[in-house]
Protein backbone atom coordinates (compact mmCIF):
# COMPACT_ATOMS: atom_id res chain seq x y z
CA UNK A 1 0.00 0.00 0.00
CA UNK A 2 1.64 3.44 -0.66
CA UNK A 3 1.43 6.17 1.58
CA UNK A 4 3.07 9.76 0.54
CA UNK A 5 4.66 10.03 4.51
CA UNK A 6 5.30 7.92 7.74
CA UNK A 7 7.31 8.51 10.93
CA UNK A 8 8.69 6.52 13.63
CA UNK A 9 10.30 7.00 16.46
CA UNK A 10 13.11 4.29 17.35
CA UNK A 11 15.23 4.10 20.95
CA UNK A 12 18.76 4.74 20.16
CA UNK A 13 20.29 1.61 20.11
CA UNK A 14 22.05 -0.65 18.10
CA UNK A 15 19.13 -3.21 18.11
CA UNK A 16 17.06 -0.80 16.06
CA UNK A 17 19.46 -0.59 13.11
CA UNK A 18 17.54 -3.67 11.59
CA UNK A 19 13.70 -2.36 12.29
CA UNK A 20 15.07 1.09 10.65
CA UNK A 21 16.37 -0.57 7.63
CA UNK A 22 13.03 -2.50 7.67
CA UNK A 23 11.37 1.04 8.11
CA UNK A 24 13.26 2.37 4.82
CA UNK A 25 12.69 -0.29 2.85
CA UNK A 26 9.40 -1.75 3.38
CA UNK A 27 8.13 2.41 3.08
CA UNK A 28 10.46 2.61 -0.25
CA UNK A 29 9.65 -0.96 -1.72
CA UNK A 30 5.97 -0.07 -1.44
CA UNK A 31 6.24 2.80 -3.77
CA UNK A 32 8.42 0.73 -6.40
CA UNK A 33 12.25 2.27 -5.68
CA UNK A 34 14.42 -0.38 -7.24
CA UNK A 35 16.63 -2.73 -5.05
CA UNK A 36 20.23 -0.74 -5.69
CA UNK A 37 18.88 2.09 -4.94
CA UNK A 38 17.04 1.37 -1.32
CA UNK A 39 20.29 -0.45 -0.76
CA UNK A 40 22.20 2.70 -0.87
CA UNK A 41 19.44 4.76 1.09
CA UNK A 42 19.57 2.51 3.54
CA UNK A 43 23.24 2.39 3.80
CA UNK A 44 23.26 5.75 4.43
CA UNK A 45 20.55 5.97 6.98
CA UNK A 46 22.43 3.04 8.81
CA UNK A 47 25.17 4.74 8.75
CA UNK A 48 24.06 8.11 10.25
CA UNK A 49 21.80 6.31 13.00
CA UNK A 50 25.06 4.25 14.14
CA UNK A 51 26.80 8.01 14.83
CA UNK A 52 24.38 9.12 16.47
CA UNK A 53 23.45 5.70 18.96
CA UNK A 54 27.78 5.64 19.30
CA UNK A 55 28.99 9.06 19.31
CA UNK A 56 26.41 11.55 19.04
CA UNK A 57 24.45 10.34 22.36
CA UNK A 58 26.98 9.05 24.25
CA UNK A 59 29.06 12.04 23.93
CA UNK A 60 25.75 14.21 25.06
CA UNK A 61 25.41 11.92 28.29
CA UNK A 62 22.64 10.57 27.39
CA UNK A 63 21.25 7.22 27.59
CA UNK A 64 17.58 6.67 26.36
CA UNK A 65 18.04 8.82 23.64
CA UNK A 66 15.66 8.05 20.51
CA UNK A 67 15.87 8.64 17.05
CA UNK A 68 12.40 9.49 14.86
CA UNK A 69 12.77 8.84 11.54
CA UNK A 70 10.54 9.92 8.61
CA UNK A 71 9.92 8.66 5.50
CA UNK A 72 8.15 10.28 2.83
CA UNK A 73 7.61 10.23 -1.49
CA UNK A 74 6.76 13.79 -3.22
CA UNK A 75 7.71 14.66 -7.13
CA UNK A 76 10.29 11.80 -7.91
CA UNK A 77 11.98 11.94 -4.89
CA UNK A 78 12.32 10.07 -1.73
CA UNK A 79 12.75 11.73 1.20
CA UNK A 80 13.98 10.55 4.97
CA UNK A 81 14.98 12.67 7.76
CA UNK A 82 16.34 11.71 10.87
CA UNK A 83 16.24 13.32 13.86
CA UNK A 84 17.89 13.76 17.32
CA UNK A 85 18.36 15.43 20.71
CA UNK A 86 22.54 14.17 20.97
CA UNK A 87 25.28 16.52 20.56
CA UNK A 88 25.08 18.56 17.71
CA UNK A 89 27.17 16.87 14.58
CA UNK A 90 27.37 18.69 11.18
CA UNK A 91 28.06 15.36 8.73
CA UNK A 92 28.89 17.97 6.34
CA UNK A 93 31.61 19.45 8.00
CA UNK A 94 33.61 16.45 8.42
CA UNK A 95 36.72 16.02 5.88
CA UNK A 96 35.69 13.35 3.15
CA UNK A 97 38.67 11.19 2.67
CA UNK A 98 40.20 12.34 -1.11
CA UNK A 99 40.74 9.86 -3.97
CA UNK A 100 44.37 9.46 -2.19
CA UNK A 101 42.42 7.70 0.82
CA UNK A 102 40.78 5.43 -0.67
CA UNK A 103 43.70 4.04 -3.22
CA UNK A 104 45.81 3.97 -0.15
CA UNK A 105 46.47 0.14 0.80
CA UNK A 106 44.92 -1.49 3.55
CA UNK A 107 47.35 -1.55 6.13
CA UNK A 108 47.58 2.48 5.89
CA UNK A 109 44.05 3.01 6.43
CA UNK A 110 42.90 4.88 9.50
CA UNK A 111 40.19 2.40 11.02
CA UNK A 112 36.61 4.20 10.92
CA UNK A 113 35.92 7.02 9.06
CA UNK A 114 33.94 5.48 6.01
CA UNK A 115 30.53 5.68 7.06
CA UNK A 116 30.20 9.56 6.64
CA UNK A 117 31.70 8.70 3.09
CA UNK A 118 29.64 5.90 2.43
CA UNK A 119 26.40 8.21 3.45
CA UNK A 120 26.46 11.04 1.32
CA UNK A 121 28.10 9.15 -1.78
CA UNK A 122 24.65 7.30 -1.31
CA UNK A 123 22.34 9.27 -1.77
CA UNK A 124 21.63 12.38 -4.28
CA UNK A 125 21.44 15.23 -1.74
CA UNK A 126 22.53 15.31 1.85
CA UNK A 127 21.29 18.30 3.91
CA UNK A 128 21.60 18.63 8.10
CA UNK A 129 20.57 21.32 10.45
CA UNK A 130 20.16 21.88 13.83
CA UNK A 131 17.24 23.77 14.77
CA UNK A 132 15.41 23.88 18.73
CA UNK A 133 18.14 21.04 20.07
CA UNK A 134 17.89 18.86 17.68
CA UNK A 135 20.08 17.30 14.61
CA UNK A 136 18.04 16.65 11.63
CA UNK A 137 19.78 14.66 8.75
CA UNK A 138 17.81 14.74 5.05
CA UNK A 139 18.53 12.27 3.00
CA UNK A 140 17.05 12.56 -0.76
CA UNK A 141 17.17 10.14 -3.71
CA UNK A 142 15.64 10.59 -6.46
CA UNK A 143 13.62 7.22 -7.21
CA UNK A 144 12.87 7.68 -11.30
CA UNK B 1 23.30 -12.13 11.93
CA UNK B 2 24.28 -15.83 12.05
CA UNK B 3 28.14 -16.91 11.70
CA UNK B 4 28.78 -20.44 10.98
CA UNK B 5 32.66 -21.16 11.42
CA UNK B 6 34.24 -24.93 10.28
CA UNK B 7 37.82 -25.68 9.46
CA UNK B 8 38.62 -28.59 6.75
CA UNK B 9 42.04 -28.90 5.42
CA UNK B 10 43.48 -26.11 7.51
CA UNK B 11 41.18 -23.56 5.72
CA UNK B 12 38.52 -21.98 8.05
CA UNK B 13 35.72 -21.32 6.34
CA UNK B 14 33.44 -18.87 7.35
CA UNK B 15 29.96 -18.69 6.39
CA UNK B 16 27.56 -15.49 7.47
CA UNK B 17 24.07 -14.85 7.08
CA UNK B 18 21.94 -11.95 7.81
CA UNK B 19 23.46 -8.19 7.96
CA UNK B 20 26.80 -6.76 8.85
CA UNK B 21 25.95 -3.53 10.87
CA UNK B 22 27.30 -1.74 13.61
CA UNK B 23 25.15 -3.70 16.13
CA UNK B 24 27.04 -7.27 14.97
CA UNK B 25 30.20 -6.30 13.36
CA UNK B 26 31.80 -7.03 16.98
CA UNK B 27 30.02 -10.19 17.61
CA UNK B 28 31.51 -10.85 13.92
CA UNK B 29 34.95 -10.20 14.76
CA UNK B 30 35.59 -12.17 18.01
CA UNK B 31 34.04 -14.97 17.23
CA UNK B 32 36.53 -15.15 13.48
CA UNK B 33 39.62 -13.93 15.69
CA UNK B 34 39.41 -16.43 17.92
CA UNK B 35 39.54 -19.26 14.80
CA UNK B 36 42.45 -17.43 13.46
CA UNK B 37 44.99 -18.59 16.57
CA UNK B 38 46.79 -21.39 14.64
CA UNK B 39 45.22 -21.01 11.09
CA UNK B 40 45.78 -18.19 8.36
CA UNK B 41 43.71 -19.02 5.35
CA UNK B 42 39.98 -18.17 5.08
CA UNK B 43 37.70 -18.24 2.49
CA UNK B 44 34.29 -15.97 4.03
CA UNK B 45 31.02 -17.44 2.03
CA UNK B 46 29.01 -14.00 1.77
CA UNK B 47 26.16 -15.62 -0.42
CA UNK B 48 23.82 -14.76 2.63
CA UNK B 49 24.90 -11.28 3.62
CA UNK B 50 22.14 -8.58 2.30
CA UNK B 51 23.20 -6.36 3.98
CA UNK B 52 26.80 -4.75 5.30
CA UNK B 53 27.78 -1.28 5.94
CA UNK B 54 31.73 0.38 7.31
CA UNK B 55 31.28 -1.47 10.23
CA UNK B 56 31.55 -4.29 8.48
CA UNK B 57 34.23 -3.18 6.56
CA UNK B 58 35.96 -2.17 9.21
CA UNK B 59 35.93 -6.09 10.26
CA UNK B 60 37.38 -6.70 6.75
CA UNK B 61 40.05 -4.73 7.32
CA UNK B 62 40.96 -5.76 10.47
CA UNK B 63 40.96 -9.49 9.11
CA UNK B 64 42.78 -8.70 6.26
CA UNK B 65 45.58 -6.67 8.70
CA UNK B 66 45.59 -9.98 11.04
CA UNK B 67 46.17 -12.52 7.99
CA UNK B 68 48.82 -10.53 6.31
CA UNK B 69 50.83 -10.12 9.13
CA UNK B 70 51.16 -14.11 9.75
CA UNK B 71 51.48 -14.48 5.56
CA UNK B 72 47.79 -15.61 5.35
CA UNK B 73 45.47 -14.90 3.16
CA UNK B 74 41.19 -13.80 3.25
CA UNK B 75 39.21 -14.99 -0.15
CA UNK B 76 36.05 -13.65 -0.57
CA UNK B 77 33.10 -15.86 -2.26
CA UNK B 78 29.75 -14.50 -3.82
CA UNK B 79 29.19 -11.18 -2.65
CA UNK B 80 26.17 -9.34 -3.80
CA UNK B 81 26.11 -6.49 -6.35
CA UNK B 82 25.34 -3.79 -3.58
CA UNK B 83 28.08 -4.82 -1.41
CA UNK B 84 30.70 -4.82 -4.34
CA UNK B 85 29.52 -1.64 -5.06
CA UNK B 86 30.39 -0.45 -1.44
CA UNK B 87 34.06 -2.03 -1.37
CA UNK B 88 34.35 0.08 -5.03
CA UNK B 89 33.78 3.16 -3.49
CA UNK B 90 35.75 3.16 -0.91
CA UNK B 91 38.71 1.54 -2.81
CA UNK B 92 38.37 -1.64 -0.55
CA UNK B 93 38.10 -4.10 -4.29
CA UNK B 94 41.29 -3.45 -5.23
CA UNK B 95 42.86 -5.75 -2.09
CA UNK B 96 40.63 -8.88 -1.62
CA UNK B 97 40.17 -11.30 -3.87
CA UNK B 98 36.31 -11.88 -5.15
CA UNK B 99 34.95 -15.75 -6.26
CA UNK B 100 32.12 -16.72 -7.19
CA UNK B 101 32.34 -20.42 -5.55
CA UNK B 102 33.43 -21.82 -2.57
CA UNK B 103 35.07 -24.08 -5.18
CA UNK B 104 37.01 -21.59 -6.91
CA UNK B 105 38.18 -20.25 -3.75
CA UNK B 106 39.68 -23.49 -2.79
CA UNK B 107 41.10 -23.88 -6.22
CA UNK B 108 43.06 -20.72 -5.31
CA UNK B 109 44.40 -22.10 -1.95
CA UNK B 110 45.55 -25.34 -3.89
CA UNK B 111 47.44 -23.92 -6.33
CA UNK B 112 49.06 -21.16 -3.89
Amino acid sequence: MKAESQFQVFEAAPGSLEPIRDFIASFATANDVDKKKIFKLILAVDEIASNIMNYGYPMAGIDDGTIQVSIGCQDGKLRVVLEDNAIPFNPIEKSMPTPEDLMKPVEDRPIGGLGIFLARQSVDLFDYEYRDGKNRNILVVAID
Amino acid sequence: MKVAIQTKNNIVYITIQGSIDSNTAGELQSRIMEELVSLNRVIMDLTNVGFLSSAGLRVLLMLYRQLNSNGGKMLLVNVSEEICDIMSMTGFINFFELYSSIEEAEKKFKLT
